[in-house]
């Protein structure tokens, strides 16, 4: 009997996951953030029902801050792997021109990224979700179950949760519900990045350590991704050697100072860490318990 | 070892080997072996063996607290001179006009210690080199560089960094160091408890622009992204500013990158 390693458990019970979420549902989309996660779970999807290309699309709900390797790295797997991607951005938060700088974090991720989630999960009558999240990240998505419904409203109660006992999942949708999926919930980041390793999965380079414009904003070393970022008076960007353990919109975004230009020195950086990676986000320090907020209101 | 081996030496020189003999025995080289033998002649045997060189552990000039401090306080300012930053001996001209006798090389190694003394860009031989950093050096630097020494200017390299204490710095602050390598990779520098702002690059600037023309060699900051400088930069049309690219390997590379 061949025995299993940790990878290819959680690589099998992901891959199960989706094959479930495409049987029980009708019109699945996988959210793509671009981040490593994504990575790790577009390459699951492949991996699932392979040699045809996944039957769902990707969606991107774009904030216009993200990074420009995002972008760049974005468009070039789109055309790689020859999967539709969505792109969709808030038409009212363009309207607005709603920023992290002038309206602040909370407002900006409100109205770019839960709205725009919201807009675009109705615009094209998605049922089924993919998103990348993972236990490890954060206490509220620790508790979020991997298939975590949503009302017509795409809220969430994390009260009213179904048990997913002996890895048995729960399909059954009411009217109007539809579900966030979660294949990577049993993932840590140090799984993640093993796997990437393992298994060759290209990522945005901003995940490796190289000298980048950076400055210091109430502890955290944001990068001068382009010229909207508004500097201070007499404010001059430093080189640092960085790199990003999370990537999110680039104001909102902290850095990590690192020496880690390779997976293997990734991988061993992540053995000593004893930090969640989104500690390096501002929109987790918003307020107390700000992400299950933010989660019932129907971020993801 | 050495000493053991020099023992060996003038024991076989008793026996009645000769010089050749016994350096071929023991390793030595045959002036090593004469100059054993011949300190054995003058002083019996306790005079063989070979002290070790300089001070004893332990016994290097050691800077107070006190000092320490007027140091890290010295450094967050502009020096007297016309030095473009502080350097060891207007360091310990300063300490010393405030009762603090330390020599130069004393504070040296405490900026060592500290974890404040970069080491210069490694140039030497960069012109030849075919690699990234070789044209970036040929194209961008070498015509600066040439232009600026014809008119009789001068040339600095510098940078800015956020200088990590070495482990036997227990306890110090990480601090934001801005430093120049003058004539022979003399250390010129200052320190700041949060990054250098635009003020305090031009001051280091404008000292240097009292020498005009001269071209500065610097890495690690976006100047691009700072009006105040480019403004500067704009009405100094002597000062030549080379901004050393991001992650450019200066090192030897085999692979050329």
């Amino acid at each position: 009997m061949t025995t299993l390693t940790h990878l290819q458990r959680l690589e099998a019970e992901s891959i199960q996951i989706m094959r479930e979420v495409v049987s029980e549902t009708e019109n699945p989309v996988m959210l793509y953030s671009v981040g490593k996660d994504s990575a790790v779970m577009l390459h699951l999807a492949r991996k699932a029902f392979a040699p045809s290309p996944p039957p769902f699309p990707l969606l991107h709900v774009d904030t216009r801050w993200k990074f420009r390797a995002m972008y760049e790295f974005r468009d070039r797997m789109a055309e790689e792997i020859g999967m539709d991607l969505i792109v969709h951005i808030n038409p009212e938060g363009v309207e607005k021109d709603i920023n992290p700088f002038t309206h602040g974090s909370a407002i900006h991720t409100d109205v770019m990224k839960t709205e725009g989630l919201k807009q675009a999960l109705d615009k094209y009558d998605f049922d089924a979700a993919f998103g990348g999240a993972r236990r490890d990240e954060e206490k509220s998505r620790a508790k979020e179950r991997i298939f975590s419904f949503r009302t017509s409203q795409h809220r969430w109660d994390p009260k009213n949760q179904r048990p997913e006992l002996w890895k048995l999942f729960n399909t059954r949708k009411h009217k109007g519900e539809s579900i966030r999926v979660f294949p990577l919930s049993n993932w840590t980041e140090l799984d993640i990045w093993q796997y990437i390793y393992l298994q060759d999965i290209p990522i945005v380079p901003l995940y490796y350590a190289a000298e980048r414009p950076v400055v210091e904003r109430d502890g955290a070393l944001i990068m001068v991704d382009d010229e909207r970022m508004p500097l201070e008076p007499g404010e001059v960007p430093m080189m640092r050697k960085v790199r990003f353990r999370t990537l999110g919109c680039y104001p909102l975004t902290g850095a990590i100072e690192s020496e880690a230009d390779t997976l293997p020195a990734i991988i061993q950086e992540m053995l000593l860490t004893n930090t969640s990676e989104r500690q390096g986000r501002v929109i987790d320090h918003d307020s107390a318990a700000s992400m299950e907020k933010k989660k019932q209101e129907g971020y993801f | 070892m050495l000493n053991e081996r020099r023992l060996e030496a003038v024991r076989l020189r008793l026996d009645g080997h000769t010089v050749a003999e016994v350096a071929r025995q023991t390793g030595l080289s045959a002036p090593t072996v004469s100059a054993a033998w011949k300190a054995f002649r003058q002083g019996g045997w306790e005079a063989v063996p070979v002290r070790r060189r300089g001070r004893k552990v332990g016994q290097a000039e050691r800077l107070g607290e006190v000092a320490q401090g007027t140091l890290t306080a010295l450094l967050a300012s502009h020096p007297e001179t016309t030095d473009p930053a502080w350097s060891s001996s207007a360091l310990a001209d300063a300490l010393a006009s405030e009762g603090h006798r330390v020599s130069p090389r004393a504070i040296e190694h405490w900026l060592e210690a500290q974890g404040l003394k970069p080491a210069p860009l490694p140039l030497d031989g960069l012109a030849r080199r075919r690699s990234t950093a070789g044209r970036w050096y040929r194209q961008q630097v070498q015509p600066v560089l040439e232009q600026t020494h014809k008119a009789g200017g001068g040339s600095w390299e510098g940078g800015v960094r956020v200088a990590v204490p070495a482990k036997s710095a227990v306890g110090a602050p990480r601090r934001y160091q801005l430093y120049l390598h003058g004539k022979r990779g003399a250390l010129y520098t200052r320190c700041l408890a949060s990054p250098p702002r635009a003020d305090d690059y031009l001051a280091l600037f404008d000292r240097l622009a009292a020498e005009a023309p001269v071209a500065l060699l610097f890495r690690g900051a976006l100047f691009q992204a700072s009006p105040e400088i480019q403004a500067w930069l704009a009405d100094h049309p002597e000062f030549h500013l080379i901004n050393v690219p991001p992650n450019l390997s200066l090192g030897s590379d085999p692979k050329g990158r």
